[in-house]
């Protein structure tokens, strides 16, 4: 018996795999068969009959997605009886849709009305009263019209299936039948815009773009989005030089069809009234907008001075690891140019002590596809679903399949799949917890020196032997570094720990870093020890944290907010006021920057850029502007490009984005690979006296966009409720759910509330990084003080 | 030795004579034409370009503004065009509806272009007297699509209207008595065909008058017999159609030829002239005057006795009542994107052509399957007409180009278009 | 014969003194002009002049920003942005139809869905700068309120018909 059955589809004999539905089978080869339920990313439901077609020696019209093919079928998707089956249904859907056409965000690109212009009648024989339903909320992303549902599970579907959180559900029978929240709750996946596209009709809508524009009238463009490392493919939807809404660009490497809220919704941040429109200097002390000539001269001056008078020394450049490669490479250009080689763009990282011996790029290990193919995954220090939620889709798509994940984490959160080991400590025992899993192994691998002590003082436990086990059985395995890894103090430890557990085990080492394009960042060489592609350095600079800590005379600050995006923000802010000058490429200005700044240069943020990303599977997506920036804001590309003319620098005569793209990429193909001498990284110590201090960054504080994006704000991710401990410390402590505490780090001291988080392990104490409550203080993993105010 | 030129005279594109922009750059040895180069353009605005970015149904206005002097007719050629791309017929009173107005369209065109032309030899009252005409009829475009002129009136499927049952009147005004007001209000006593037939029972007196007026005048003869003769095998070679062509003797008329609508089912004659002169043409457009007027009563005598639909019920193409788009789902519906993207023309290519006032007015029209047209071009018969004006105003004085633009009743709307 | 009645005919300019013998008594009959503007043509109401928006009777404007006028007009004379108003109905926040661009063919009003805009029997307006040209929200609805009384009338004869 062969694997493909041969059909006849319309009068065309079509080969079909055997046990594929009639309407895969069909649309693979273009015939139209009108459906509302089916969704090929979806589960088959069959229940909204949509699209019945007549199959030969069948007594009736059968559902073409739940019909499967055999052998010498003989299906008519047109023919008088699929056609009747097809206008009768179609006449029952649209019995209760209410005539909202006009006031429905969904008229013009509704699969209601396509299907009814296509298959329906043309007048209603139903004249009796319709039904009406309460609108649900949602939240502050999703708009409700409950009484335009159509009941085709879609959402249900969604919810169950792809955002793993049975959100929605159907209620009642028949005419009764409602969609709603189980608990009338925010929906709150951080994928639930998703919704919106899935469903077929203006039932669920997109709020922030609620009335705002026509699909008709909307040009589309297609870009990268730029909040997470997975680099989703988008449709950017203009209109009046705006971006007026952002959907998913199918990309089955990438992002298939789904983005995150992130993705979808950040767009109204670059229409934040703190947006940037003109260059800015600040003279005695007072702030005026100019030309930009006036402002590169400005900037350009005060570099040189500063390059003058300390040389090599003059001024540290931190690049956010969202600049596109070409903005990444030319601000290396130009910096090295001017002779200075503090640059990196690795804000939040706290140890650099192996970055010789790291790759030409941080990378996933498999591509993202693979990723769903893996059979074990251990997670280390990584919330993949609130950093990175595509790759959490990717993830939950492997466990669906059977993949064992396993997780050594900080905290105990919560994902949206079975999690088959599971070891939480506090961020100060990572270290000993991932080198008991490492001495759990079977087959323990070569260990370099600072490694081999560490392993050997490490406890034993069950659950590390288990997950050790378990990577070292499965085919493809995969050992995933998450943020918490690169900002820990004892990251190089860490790393090398996970080095030597993956060549033990046989598993792939990755890495999950942050901001879009982190990757270009490396390859670009905004790096304080390598210059583009991998090219060492005569004389390398600071990386990001010393450039801090040993204050620099000058900064120069590439599309970042360092108070926000730093490790360590009360170390940046104090490094920042210190300085002679600093020199601000932004796209915001704050209240903060506008103190510490002496010069703020416009530039345009995604959508309005043309550039490329590097994502974390190593994939080079270009992308072109969407709109034009708003007042003189320029792309940041274009900017350098002048400023180093202005700085009489060799080389920066581009025409184009593509070109500069062009040079990157033959020095990337020219690297040589790195030879490193394996080293591990220093312990440090942790005073006990101390809480541990958990800063991740929330999914709605990543960066400078979605901070101002208001709608995301809104949402329950977005919430600031204060420092969270679990219950022992907090009773050790004297504190309450809801008390007011003192929380000091170093010489910083601010005032917060507190709320009990069992999730947390004892000794650790979680207070986000980024936002703007937590800037006055200091490191995001480090030691922390909480104490009753 | 001096070197001998012609003569070069620019005639327009401001001159009065000229019909709206056309220039005619004239080499004369003394008053005789020597040579006569239209230069044309001057009113282009890309109509044919225009409608391959707007969905089916937004152009009908526009064709309307081609031969601005023959509206609906314009109109007619491009529903036509699409219907039959569709495969569609217009009920049957639409047809009746769309006759009548063509043949309304051509006594307003052949009234607009006797007034034009004598006026422009030298006969002022005629002018006068075929506006007053003129006024009626338009009040019918007014009556029935709310414009005077630009009616986008025709879609494809028929009409866009019933006839209304009742024809505005005039208001009472303390300029005129009461007497007078019923005079002026007494053909607008009933509906709309009431007040057409009417006219058709007023007209043929009307059209003696201009008869009266030209036919045996001795100046109009002068000015006309024997300028710009085109023979019969000529004037096909040069694609003349219409009374162009009819009045070189031949017999020509894509009413009877390629019937289209109803006009099988309507009596008529074809006039011919017999030298092919202006005065030919001339005889030719008057006595179509008598044959439109003919038609159209005809037509209100049918329209009169058969009420009907005069639209598709198909509401794929056409959009449903106001009253059922407000009670009701699938009717809302097909308002909506009918309003918005319009409706899809099956792949494929036609020419559809009526006859116009002017003679053949053509649409070719290729569809791709999408709801705009792929391509659209327009056959103007004004356009081929006055690639002839070398040819006819050779060897005839400066005074008779007037009277062979006159008669070629060139409008620069269609040939610029 | 006949040649000679032809010569006599010629001579004595016959059918010019039929031609002036039309015209003299046509300057006795009764006028077929109208006084304007004293005295105006008749106007029917499926007139297609100046656009109006129109209110509902109690107060509430008609428009609800579906944008289908702005869809089907085939000049793209009208420019709608449309938002969320504080009660949460889909309203225009802005109405402009560019006189200069309008073909007046009556498209708007026959995709109104909710017989907002339409197109009224003024014909006799003017501008005097530039910029007037554009009829905003606040002037249409201005002319809305005005006309009203004769709009709905007008919609009324006619209803029968669309």
């Amino acid at each position: 018996m062969s694997d493909t059955a041969s059909i006849e589809i319309d009068g065309r004999t079509l080969e079909a795999p055997r046990g594929a539905m009639i309407i895969e089978v069909a649309d693979r080869h273009g015939i139209h068969i009108p459906r509302f339920c089916y969704h090929r990313k979806l589960s088959i439901a069959a229940n909204c009959r949509m699209c019945l077609v007549e199959v030969e020696k069948a007594p009736k019209p059968l559902p073409a997605c739940a019909t499967p093919v055999m052998d010498g079928m003989k299906v008519r998707t047109a023919s008088a009886l699929a056609a009747g089956a097809q206008k009768a249904v179609m006449e029952f859907l649209l019995i209760n849709h209410p005539l909202d056409c006009p006031i429905c965000d969904q008229g013009g690109e509704c699969e209601l009305q396509d299907v009814a212009m296509g298959y329906g009648r043309g007048v209603s024989r139903f004249s009796e009263r319709k039904r009406v339903v309460a609108d649900k909320n949602l939240g502050p992303l999703i708009a409700t019209d409950m009484t335009r549902c159509i009941h085709c599970t879609r959402c249900v579907r969604f919810g169950e299936e792809i955002a793993g959180m049975p959100e929605l559900g159907a209620t009642g029978r028949g005419e009764h039948m409602e969609i709603g929240t189980f608990v009338e709750q925010a929906v709150d996946s951080e994928m639930s815009g998703n919704v919106i596209d899935v469903c077929p009709v203006g039932a669920l809508t997109s709020k922030p773009f609620r009335f705002q524009a026509r699909a008709w009238e909307m040009g589309s463009r297609d870009t990268v989005a730029p909040h997470d490392a997975v680099g989703s493919n988008v449709h950017v939807h203009v209109m009046g030089g705006r971006v007026k809404r952002v959907v998913p660009r199918e990309n089955e490497a990438v992002n298939e069809v789904w983005i995150s809220d992130r993705d979808r919704f950040s767009y109204e941040g670059l229409y934040d009234e703190e947006r940037l429109l003109e260059p800015m200097i600040r003279r005695n002390g007072e702030w005026s907008a100019c030309g930009w000539e006036e402002a590169l001269a400005f900037a350009s001056r005060g570099l040189r001075s500063l390059v003058s008078r300390h040389g090599a020394d003059a001024f540290g450049t931190l690049v956010s690891p969202n600049a596109s490669v070409e903005e990444a490479y030319l601000l290396q250009k130009m910096v090295r140019g001017l002779g200075v080689s503090d640059i990196d763009h690795r804000l939040r990282d706290a140890d650099f002590s192996d970055q010789e011996q790291a790759p030409l790029c941080p990378s996933l290990g498999c591509s993202l596809a693979e990723v769903e193919t893996r059979d074990a995954v251990l997670l280390v220090g990584a919330w993949p679903r609130k950093e990175v939620p595509i790759l959490n889709h990717r993830l939950r798509k492997a466990s669906l399949a059977g993949a064992r994940v396993m997780v050594l984490n900080p905290a105990d959160y919560e994902f949206n799949f079975r999690v088959d080991g599971r070891i939480v400590v506090s961020p100060d025992a990572m270290v000993d917890a991932l080198a008991s899993v490492l001495s759990g192994s079977a087959a323990p691998a070569e260990l370099c020196p600072g490694v081999r002590e560490v392993v050997d003082g490490a406890s034993h436990s069950e659950d590390a032997a288990a997950i050790a086990s378990t990577l070292a059985d499965a085919d493809h395995a995969s050992l995933l570094l998450g943020p918490m890894v690169a900002r820990h103090p004892e990251g190089a430890l860490l790393r090398a720990l996970a080095r030597a557990l993956a060549s033990a085990t046989g598993a792939s080492l990755g890495q999950l870093t942050e901001g879009a394009n982190a990757a270009g960042a490396w390859l670009a060489g905004a790096l304080p020890h390598r210059g583009p592609g991998g090219r060492s350095l005569e004389r390398p600079g600071r990386d990001a944290r010393s450039m801090l800590r040993d204050a620099r005379p000058g900064y120069l600050l590439f599309g970042i907010e360092p108070e926000l995006d730093c490790g360590d923000p009360a170390l940046a802010l104090s490094a920042m006021r210190g300085a002679d000058f600093v020199a601000v490429f932004t796209a915001y200005r704050s209240e903060a920057m506008s103190r510490y700044a002496d010069v703020m240069l416009p530039i345009a943020p995604y959508a309005e850029n043309s550039g490329t990303f590097v994502n974390l599977e190593g994939r080079w997506q270009s992308f072109e502007a969407a709109v034009r920036p708003p007042g003189e804001a320029r792309p940041g590309w274009k900017v350098l490009r002048v400023m180093g003319n202005v700085l009489d620098l060799e080389g920066f005569d581009y025409l184009s984005a593509e070109e500069v793209r062009g040079e990157v990429e033959s020095l990337v193909e020219q690297a040589a690979p790195i030879r490193a001498a394996w080293r591990s990284g220093e312990r440090t110590p942790w005073p006990r006296e101390a809480l541990c201090r958990l800063g991740s960054v929330p999914l709605y504080a990543a960066d400078a966009i979605v901070r101002r994006a208001p709608a995301l704000q809104q949402t329950r991710d977005a919430a600031f409720a204060g420092v969270s401990l679990n219950s022992a410390a907090a009773a050790r402590l004297g504190l309450e759910d809801g008390a007011r505490a003192t929380v000091r780090q170093g010489d910083a001291c601010i005032r917060l509330p507190v709320f009990i988080d069992d999730r947390l392990p004892d000794g650790c104490a979680c207070l986000p990084a980024g936002v703007p409550q937590a800037a006055a203080l200091g490191p995001d993993i480090g030691p922390m003080h909480v104490t009753p105010a | 030795m001096p070197e001998i030129q012609n003569f070069t005279l620019n005639f327009g594109p401001q001159h009065p004579a000229a019909h709206g922009v056309l220039r005619l750059v004239l080499e004369m040895d003394g008053e005789v034409i020597e040579r006569a180069d239209p230069h044309i353009g001057l009113l282009h605005r890309a109509t044919e370009k225009l409608a391959e970015s707007k969905p089916y149904n937004q152009s009908i206005g526009y064709m309307d503004r081609l031969d601005y002097v023959s509206m609906m007719c314009n109109e007619h050629a491009y529903v036509l065009a699409m219907e039959k791309l569709l495969g569609l017929e217009a009920p049957i009173r639409a047809q009746y509806i769309r006759v009548m107005f063509d043949e309304i369209t051509r006594i307003l065109n052949h009234l607009m272009w006797l007034g034009a032309h004598a006026l422009d030899i030298g006969a002022m009252t005629v002018f006068l007297y075929a506006f007053r005409e003129r006024e009626d009829l338009l009040d019918c475009y007014e009556a029935v699509s709310g414009a005077r002129m630009h009616a986008t009136y025709y879609r494809p499927g028929g009409v866009y209207r019933d006839l209304p049952g009742q024809m505005p009147r005039y208001q009472s005004s303390e300029w005129r008595s009461d007497a007078d007001l019923s005079r002026l209000n007494e053909a607008r006593a009933g509906s709309l065909l009431d007040f057409i037939e009417s006219f058709t029972q007023r007209f043929p007196q009307r059209v003696d008058e201009y008869e009266t007026l030209l036919t045996d005048n001795r100046i109009w003869k002068q000015r006309t017999v024997g300028i710009g003769v085109v023979e019969p095998e000529r004037a096909i070679s040069l694609g003349f159609s219409g009374p162009m062509l009819r009045g070189s003797g031949v017999e020509w008329d894509l009413r009877r030829k390629q019937p289209y609508e109803v006009y099988p089912d309507v009596d008529f004659d074809i006039p011919v002239g017999v030298n092919g002169d202006c005065y030919d043409r001339y005889l030719v457009r008057i006595e179509e005057l008598r044959q439109s007027n003919w038609i159209v009563s005809q037509c209100v005598d049918w329209l009169r006795r058969n009420p009907g639909p005069v639209m598709t019920a198909d509401y794929k193409l056409s959009p449903p009542s106001r009253e059922e788009m407000k009670g009701d789902m699938e009717a809302m519906i097909h308002h909506f994107k009918l309003f918005t993207e319009g409706f899809c023309i099956p792949e494929g290519e036609t020419y559809a052509a009526v006859e116009a006032p002017k003679g053949e007015f053509g649409i070719y029209l290729v569809s791709d399957g999408a709801n705009k047209p792929y391509r659209l071009k327009i056959r103007a018969p004004g356009f081929v007409h006055l690639s002839a004006m070398d040819e006819m105003v050779r060897g005839h004085m400066l005074a008779d180009v007037v009277a062979v633009i006159g008669t070629q009743d060139i409008v620069f709307g269609e040939v610029d278009r | 014969m006949s040649k000679t009645r032809g010569w006599l005919k010629s001579f004595l300019l016959v059918e010019l003194f039929r031609g002036l013998m039309l015209t003299i008594r046509y300057m006795f009959s009764g006028k077929f002009t109208v006084r304007y503007p004293e005295e105006k043509a008749p106007q029917s109401p499926r007139f297609r002049g100046l656009h109006a928006l129109r209110r509902y009777p109690n107060g509430e404007e008609r428009c609800i920003a579906c944008k289908l006028c702005e869809a089907v007009c085939p000049a793209l004379a009208i420019t709608i942005d449309s938002e969320p108003r504080k009660d949460g109905t889909r309203r225009t926040s802005r109405y402009d139809i560019d006189l200069f661009k309008c073909i007046f063919c009556g498209f708007c009003e026959e995709a109104c869905p909710v017989d907002s805009i339409v197109e009224t029997r003024i014909y006799e307006y003017h501008f005097e700068k530039r910029g007037e040209q554009i009829m905003t929200k606040d002037k249409l609805l201005a002319i809305g309120d005005r006309y009203e009384a004769q709009i709905a009338s007008d919609r009324m004869q006619d209803a029968l018909y669309r």
